[in-house]
């Protein structure tokens, strides 16, 4: 479903991406692990349009996607969920996840909308609680399921996740992974960056670990675990 | 009958001020529509009023439009310099912060100010009013039409802001923009389509709001400065961002002024309505109506 092929990005002269190449087949979890600073955030980035100067290709759906604005790739399918969650904090819970819905949001789409609002919902029950709260009063784990609801309202094909488990207790956490579990069976592919690698390596399928901008390793995610260089390094030895 | 006398005269100063306080409330309601959306403080906004005044004369009385072409010709032609502001100098600029884009608005203010010196001269104009200009007596105080008109104006900009911010969800992206604008871009908004928006719309409000007053205060090249000090101060008082808050802050700011002037001299109106401010921020640095948690976000 996407190929990135040889992809550089830099900020200024600081190369932060350095021919990164990478493979996401349709209906699976990808992970990228990676420690901080690796440009794991740049790679989701310049997919998902907000890294204006990438170069490389990108390939979605046999398409190069390089250069296209971020506002009109997530009508192609892909949404993303940002590192840190940027949520819309002065508008409400539902507020956002309407704007979730903002690339076809029309009366003829109204029926739509209202289904994947109720599953969202269904997903977290909690934001249909907190529906009339403004989002930045939400604890984190709620921000970050918001953010993932968000997202979802976007009709994604793709998921793109930038550590959803980023400040977040293990209980919520594993909901949340349970989540990405549950909508991967249900069809969305998704590529999911992390720190907490062992949860990464669980969900996943196939891994790469990014260091320093270049892929030093990939594989099958079970494989991976018991990788001792990746034990070493990622699993806390 | 002096008892009397003295109430109706307070009722005066009350009514001319919230006339002008209405002005202030709309040039205000401009600086929150493209400060909520940019975080640009548009120092060309009290520009959009003079322009709307002058334009709106030059239809009605040199070309001889009747009152409501004129008036949809003159907005649709701020609305233009509003859209070409957006285009021709906030955009293009490469690596835009918060400061240089103010800079870039002040730049801008003075040469919309240097074209109309040259285009009207330094006279002032004169519009006839709306309905005409004979004066109603309301308990003893004496008002004019135009009155009515200013703050009818301002009702209806409110009402219709609101529905607009509140339950449209193009009003909804352009807040979101002013939150996150990368995450807004996530989800499909053109963040600069919704720019050029907010000028446009604030550039609109301001020619209502020019083409209302002039009339009551006349128009003349210079009276944007002015008017977007006030309006900023009305912005401010009532908490940078808040639409409420802003016509709250203009007609406050607009009584000031008149009480001021009627109760203890003309001479320093201007100065009252800025003492005031300064007074309120001092007890309330967000303002009347802001949030203290949301003006912490902010960066002004
Ligand atoms: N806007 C920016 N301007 C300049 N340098 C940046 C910018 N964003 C990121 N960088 C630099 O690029 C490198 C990669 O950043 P990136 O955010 O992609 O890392 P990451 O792998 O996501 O790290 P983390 O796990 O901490 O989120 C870092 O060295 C960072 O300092
Ligand atoms: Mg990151």
């Amino acid at each position: 479903m996407l190929k990135i092929d040889g992809i550089n990005a830099s900020y200024g002269s600081i190369r932060v991406l350095k021919k990164v190449s990478l493979k996401v087949p349709a209906g699976k979890v990808v992970s990228i692990i990676g420690a901080n600073g690796a440009g794991k955030s740049t790679l989701l980035k310049s997919i998902s349009g907000l890294m204006k100067n990438s170069t490389g290709r990108i390939l979605y759906k046999d398409r190069n996607i390089v250069g296209i604005p971020a506002n009109r790739i997530v009508g192609l399918g892909i949404s993303q969920v940002p590192e840190g969650r940027q949520i819309f904090a002065h508008l409400t819970v539902r507020d956002n996840i309407n704007l979730g819905a903002y690339h076809y949001f029309k009366r003829s789409n109204r029926l739509e909308i209202k289904e994947r609002m109720r599953r969202v919902y269904q997903m977290f029950p909690i934001l249909e609680k907190r529906s009339k709260q403004i989002a930045g009063t939400l604890s984190g784990g709620e921000q970050q399921m918001l953010a993932i609801g968000r997202a979802l309202m976007g009709r994604p094909e793709l998921l793109l996740l930038d550590e959803p488990s980023m400040g977040i207790a293990p209980l919520i956490v594993r909901e949340i992974f349970n989540v990405i579990k549950q909508l991967n069976q249900s069809g969305t592919t998704v590529l999911l960056v992390e720190q907490n690698a062992r949860a990464a390596l669980k969900v996943a399928h196939h891994s790469y670990v990014l260091e320093r901008g270049e892929i030093v390793l990939e594989g099958l995610a079970a494989e991976l675990l018991d990788n001792p260089k990746v034990k070493e390094h990622y699993l806390g030895g | 009958m002096e008892k009397i006398t003295l109430a109706s005269q307070l009722l005066q100063y009350l009514i001319t001020g919230l006339t002008v306080g209405s002005v202030y409330a709309m040039v205000a309601v401009g600086f929150n529509i493209i400060y909520n959306v940019t975080e640009i403080i548009n120092f060309a906004q009290g520009e959009f009023v003079m322009l709307g005044g002058l334009i709106m004369v030059f239809m009605n009385v040199a070309m001889g439009l009747p009152l409501i072409l004129a008036f949809l010709a003159t907005i649709i032609l701020v609305t233009l310099v509003g859209i070409l502001m957006d285009r021709l100098a906030i955009r293009p600029i490469r690596r835009p912060s918060v400061l240089t884009l103010i800079i870039a608005t002040i730049a801008v203010s003075i040469l919309i100010k240097g074209t109309a010196s040259f285009i009207w001269g330094k006279d002032p104009f004169d519009l006839p009013a709306f309905s005409g200009r004979n004066p109603i007596t309301f308990l003893g105080a004496v008002v004019q039409p135009q009155y009515f008109w200013v703050i009818g104006f301002l009702i209806v900009t409110a009402v219709a802001l609101s529905i607009f911010f509140d339950r449209t969800i193009i009003g909804k992206a352009m807040s979101a923009c002013a939150d996150n604008p990368n995450a807004a871009s996530l989800v499909g908004i053109n963040v600069k389509q919704m720019i050029l928006l907010s000028f446009a719309l604030s550039a609109a409000i301001g020619a209502v709001a020019g083409i209302t007053v002039t009339p009551i205060s006349l128009m003349e090249y210079d009276r944007g400065a002015m008017l977007a000090v006030k309006g900023f101060g009305a912005a401010i008082l009532g908490g940078l961002g808040s639409f409420p808050g802003a016509i709250l802050g203009g007609l406050i700011m607009g009584s000031i002024e008149s009480f001021g002037a009627g109760l203890i001299s003309s001479g320093y109106k201007d100065a009252f309505a800025l003492i005031v401010l300064l007074v309120i921020l001092f007890f309330k640095p967000s303002g009347l109506l802001g949030s203290i948690e949301i003006s912490r976000i902010k960066r002004f």
